[in-house]
């Protein structure tokens, strides 16, 4: 049985790819696109896991399996699939190029979902390399100046990451004397087995300085292929990670510091870089990289105290699955508000953007906030030297984050993404609604998925809105301060002022008009009305004075008993 | 099942008995020539399989005509042969089939496929020699018989490369030959023995077991084309589509890398190798040839041109896994012969079939060449795929074990190498995958005269031995795989050299 399920799971994908082969086929396989994940996430939401199955005559002895941490990956990875295989066969519906998309988004499928089932080194590299290479086209589909670009840097990347995970892996098995990755994952490898397989890995992951051809590649690509590429192929590089290091079983004192410098650098350099980006989807890819700083803190300290291992693996498994939903639904969005044709509607989707991007901003609550509290807890195990600043580096995160997005929703107004004609609205806003319910949900569905695994996400603290308010108020203020240097100074302060000088202008108007009025009234009524209008003036004056000075006094009265009681200072000094 | 104690003498005969009928055929004779060629091709595979089977069970062939006292013919067919065989029988079926529809209509047909028989008799007598005499006899038809392929179009440039070919192999063989009467002077014998015959020369003259080794070397290096003896290779690629795929796959280079191996496992054994300090200097020429033949393909225009460096390139990991003298690497080496041989074929016939279909001859021309061609391109682009080294293909196979072998060695550098080489292949041959299937057809190219539908002789056998790249990759731990034959071969080797 596991075995079928596991060959639906792969073959599925693969055998649709194949498919597209043929021209009669083509069709149906568009219309079974978003079925093909599903055999896999139905094997890891209901196998029972761990599981192994061994193939001795394929490959170098294939063994393929999941186990509980696998599980946690495929599933986001899975949901992400199938929301940009929905967004992907509206989105190629009349695309010319639709076939080799098809092709090139399939065998990455393959390759993405059956690199979480592979046990050992071989199997896991060739799935790896699956993957890698056939996003290649999805990169490069747009055929644009922007688009080559992007695609020339991605595959240079994917070539030197694939070198040198096979150094890496070949020298780990040499060292191992196993194919398998689990013994692999327990054997103190060498320093530098462990720098190549971090190096190949972190290309994936895009941490710098080997993040150059992520935001390129994800700003090129066509949405739903930005969406997989940024919401379940950069996780391969830290499931690689999870699954090869030996983290928890020795220390790299300087790898892990090489790491966490990287990271930290990652997060903030990324916000630089990202800020001055015009194209709201390669606002997103810095984004990207800027999460999987976070996410090389927690691999850092790891490498530094392995004894923080086991808190921190299943806190980077619930921050990738947080990514991951909230990520592609951003990328699914981008593509939904692009399809808009009226202001209205553009609006629309504008709000329900702001969900995503307040859950990856760390709106409490929200598992963005949840994963870098529970991280936070998790590396209290971790160096000690190095606590305060990954705090601190984690909360300016928070910050950095949301100048981002709001800069990406910003940008997606000033330079809508481009989109093919014709795309039926629904395909693309259906996807990106479900896949930021799902990521808004995340903490409540966690624990359900992940078992015991999700016990750290339960525990932590709600999170602070500090970091998103001071993100939010910087960016209003950058708002205003670039605005500023595009009009200049008078234009801005006119601007201030205007509304000012209209409803000053206005009540003028309406006084003139008013005395206009009453000097024609004046005219037309007998002087004698005109004395008693000016009696009744006078005595309505008088009434109102009077409501005045009772309400000024009463007032008083009424506030003065309570001014001992109140302001409840105890609340202000909470946590 | 009766025995056959002459079946290796039968499997030389097929093909050496049917070229002199297809000599002597008519030129207009063309289905009569197919129907031969094709049947004994096929009875070949049939035989092939046989004595495999055969062999598998623990029977022995061993067959030995006296020329003089000590010096015999010898046809044996230990695993190593047979692996050997198999990949000839197999590649000249498929080449045979494509050859057919390469040659459609063509001039000198008889002759071309009388050579090409003759070819493959040599290269089974290659595989099948008990001791170098033997090898050397089939080794020098095969250089004959070669050459009227090589020049087949009759054109200048062919008769020039023919020219050079001849020269180069002519030398070569007369290295040999002066290697063979060493040899046979030195230790008394020229049988190939696991574990070597020449420990006692070596220690009483190591010297000249030293100078021995290298004088057979430099002789096989020249068809094996070792840097800086390749020259001729890259000059024969002016030869018909199939003779090229031929020459690349199993033939001519392969003779040489199989040579190598003899040598340095059966005539001098790896341990008496490393003892006389030999096997080091041949691992620094086989990286630089790795490398070398690598930057050269980097520069070349013409298709074929630059298929023929990556051979040069490629080749030499046969060297560099044997010359590493552990178990781990002679596999990777012995499986690689298997897996280049398989994925070489694939990407000439491949090239032929945009030459003859497009008119392509030329990287630059290769502008959309995917939609044109589909399947051609697909063949192409899986085995390119494979040469960089990507798993699940043939290539990753041989590339993982060489790397292990390394490893076991202990000499990590020999990664370094490897991902040059990986580098270097993906620099040379993923433009040309770019080309054909991201870019769009150029107009003069959609509308050229040259279009024309290939045929299915043409279309097909390139298809197939992509097939077999993807199988043998994909099933490499599978029985009767490559890799497992090798496996057995190393294990044999090695227990009779410990």
């Amino acid at each position: 049985m596991p075995g079928l399920a596991l060959l639906a799971a792969i073959g599925t994908p693969l055998g649709l790819a194949l498919l597209l082969a043929l021209p009669a086929a083509r069709g149906l396989v568009w219309r079974a696109l978003s079925f093909a994940p599903l055999p896999a996430l139905a094997l890891a939401l209901f196998g029972t896991v761990p599981f192994t199955v061994s193939n001795d005559w394929l490959i170098l002895g294939s063994v393929l399996g999941l186990d509980a941490t696998a599980r946690l990956f495929l599933i986001p990875a899975a949901l992400v699939w199938t929301a940009a295989a929905a967004a992907a066969r509206v989105w190629m519906a009349g695309d010319r190029r639709a076939t080799g998309f098809g092709l090139c988004f399939l065998f990455a499928m393959t390759g993405n979902l059956g690199l979480f089932l592979a046990d050992d080194a071989p199997t896991f590299y060739a799935f790896f390399a699956l993957m890698s290479f056939s996003s290649y086209g999805l990169v490069l589909h747009a055929r644009s100046e922007e688009a080559l670009g992007a695609a020339r840097l991605y595959i240079a990347f994917v070539l030197a990451g694939e070198l040198a995970l096979f150094a890496g892996l070949g020298l780990a098995v040499g060292e191992t004397g196993s194919l398998m990755l689990a013994d692999i994952a327990d054997t103190a490898l060498s320093v530098p087995t462990v720098a190549l397989l971090l190096a190949g890995f972190g290309v994936k992951l895009g941490v710098m300085p080997l993040h150059f051809w992520l935001p390129p590649a994800h700003g090129a690509a066509p949405v739903p292929a930005s969406a997989v590429l940024s919401g379940a192929m950069i996780k391969a590089g830290l499931f690689g990670i999870v699954a090869t290091l030996p983290l928890g079983e020795a220390a790299y004192a300087d790898l892990g510091v090489v790491v966490t410098a990287a990271g930290m650098v990652t997060i903030f350099a990324a916000l630089l870089m990202g800020a001055r980006e015009t194209a709201p989807k390669t606002v997103l890819g810095f984004s990207s990289v800027s999460q999987m700083g976070i996410v090389a803190l927690g691999i850092g300290a790891a490498l530094m105290a392995p004894g923080a291992w086991g808190a921190v693996l299943p806190v980077l498994a619930f921050l990738a699955a947080h990514h991951a939903l909230a990520k592609a639904g951003l990328f699914l969005g981008a593509g939904a508000f692009a399809v808009q044709h009226s202001p209205a509607a553009r609006m629309a989707v504008t709000v329900a953007l702001v969900l995503p991007a307040l859950i990856l901003a760390g709106m409490p609550l929200l598992s963005g906030a949840l994963g870098k509290e529970a991280l936070k807890t998790a590396l209290g195990a971790g160096p000690a030297v190095w606590l305060p600043w990954i705090t601190l580096a984690l909360m300016l995160s928070g910050v950095a984050t949301t100048l981002l997005m709001a800069r990406f929703l910003v940008q997606l107004w000033r330079k809508r993404p481009a989109a093919p004609a014709g795309v039926e609205s629904d395909g693309l806003v259906i996807p990106f609604v479900l896949l930021a319910l799902a990521a808004a949900a995340l903490p409540a569905i966690w624990p359900t998925v992940a078992g015991s695994a999700a016990q750290p996400i339960a525990e932590a603290a709600p999170g602070t809105p500090w970091p998103l308010v001071a993100g939010a108020l910087i960016a209003t203020a950058a708002a205003v301060a670039s605005h500023t240097s595009r009009v200049g100074w008078s234009a801005v302060l006119s601007t201030l002022t205007a509304p000012a000088e209209r409803a000053a202008a206005r009540v003028g108007d309406a006084l003139v008009r008013r005395r206009r009025a009453l000097s024609r009234k004046a005219r037309a009524l007998p002087p004698a009305l005109d004395g008693w209008i000016a009696e009744h003036r006078l005595g309505q004056t008088g009434i109102a004075a009077l409501l005045v000075a009772v309400l000024v006094i009463g007032g008083a009265q009424h506030v003065a008993p309570t001014d001992p009681i109140a302001p409840p200072a105890a609340e202000q000094n909470g946590p | 099942m009766i025995d056959m104690p002459l079946l290796p003498l039968i499997i030389l005969m097929t093909s050496l008995g049917a070229a002199p009928v297809l000599l002597a055929l008519p030129e207009r004779s063309a289905r009569l020539r197919t129907g031969l060629n094709l049947a004994v091709a096929a009875v070949k595979v049939a035989l092939v399989i046989w004595l495999a089977w055969k062999a598998a069970h623990g029977v022995v062939y061993d067959l030995r005509l006296s020329v003089l006292p000590g010096l015999d013919l010898h046809l044996q067919a230990d695993p190593l042969a047979l692996m050997f065989v198999a990949l000839s029988a197999v590649l000249w079926l498929v080449t045979t089939i494509y050859s057919v529809g390469y040659l459609e209509r063509g001039p000198h047909r008889a002759r071309f496929f009388g050579f090409f028989s003759l070819c493959v008799a040599a290269t089974v007598g290659i595989a099948m020699a008990g001791n170098l005499f033997t090898f050397l006899l089939f080794y020098e038809l095969l250089t004959l018989a070669t050459y009227p392929l090589v020049i087949h179009r009759g054109t200048a440039a062919a008769l020039r490369a023919g020219r050079i070919y001849l020269i180069y192999t002519l030398v070569g063989g007369l290295a040999l030959l002066l290697g063979t009467l060493a040899l046979w002077g030195l230790a008394g014998t020229t049988d190939f023995v696991p574990g070597g015959v020449m420990a006692e020369v070596a220690a009483e003259r190591p010297a000249a077991a030293q100078a021995l080794f290298v004088l057979l070397i430099a002789a096989l290096g020249v068809k094996a084309a070792l840097v800086p003896l390749h020259g001729w290779l890259p000059i024969a690629m002016v030869a018909p589509a199939p003779v090229s795929a031929l020459l690349h796959a199993v033939a001519v280079v392969k003779a040489g890398a199989f040579g190598i191996i003899r040598v340095v496992y059966e005539v001098f054994g790896i341990e008496l190798a490393q003892g006389l300090g030999v096997t080091g200097p041949l691992i620094a020429v086989a990286a630089v040839t790795i490398i070398y033949g690598s930057l050269r393909a980097l520069a070349q225009d013409d298709i074929k041109v630059r298929l023929a460096y990556s051979t040069v390139s490629q080749v030499s990991y046969i060297t560099l896994g044997v010359a590493l003298a552990g178990p781990v690497a002679a596999i990777g080496a012995l499986a690689h012969l298997i897996h280049q041989g398989v994925m070489k074929i694939t990407m000439f016939m491949a090239a032929g079939n945009l030459a003859e279909g497009l008119g392509v001859k030329k990287v630059s021309q290769m502008d959309g060449v995917g939609r044109a061609m589909p399947g051609t391109m697909a063949a192409f682009s899986l085995a390119a795929l494979a040469m960089i080294g990507l798993p699940p293909f043939a290539g990753f196979v041989s590339k993982w074990y060489l790397a292990q072998g390394g490893i076991a060695a202990g000499q990590d550098w020999v990664i370094a190498l490897l991902l040059g080489s990986s580098l270097l292949n993906a620099a040379y041959f993923l433009p040309l995958l770019h080309r054909a299937w991201f870019r769009d057809a150029t107009p003069e190219a959609a509308n050229a005269p040259a279009r024309r539908k290939i045929s299915l002789w043409l279309a097909a056998p390139p298809m197939v031995t992509a097939g077999f790249v993807l199988v043998i990759g994909v099933l490499a731990n599978a029985p009767f795989s490559p890799l497992e034959w090798t496996r057995f071969i190393v294990t044999r080797e090695f227990n009779g050299g410990l």
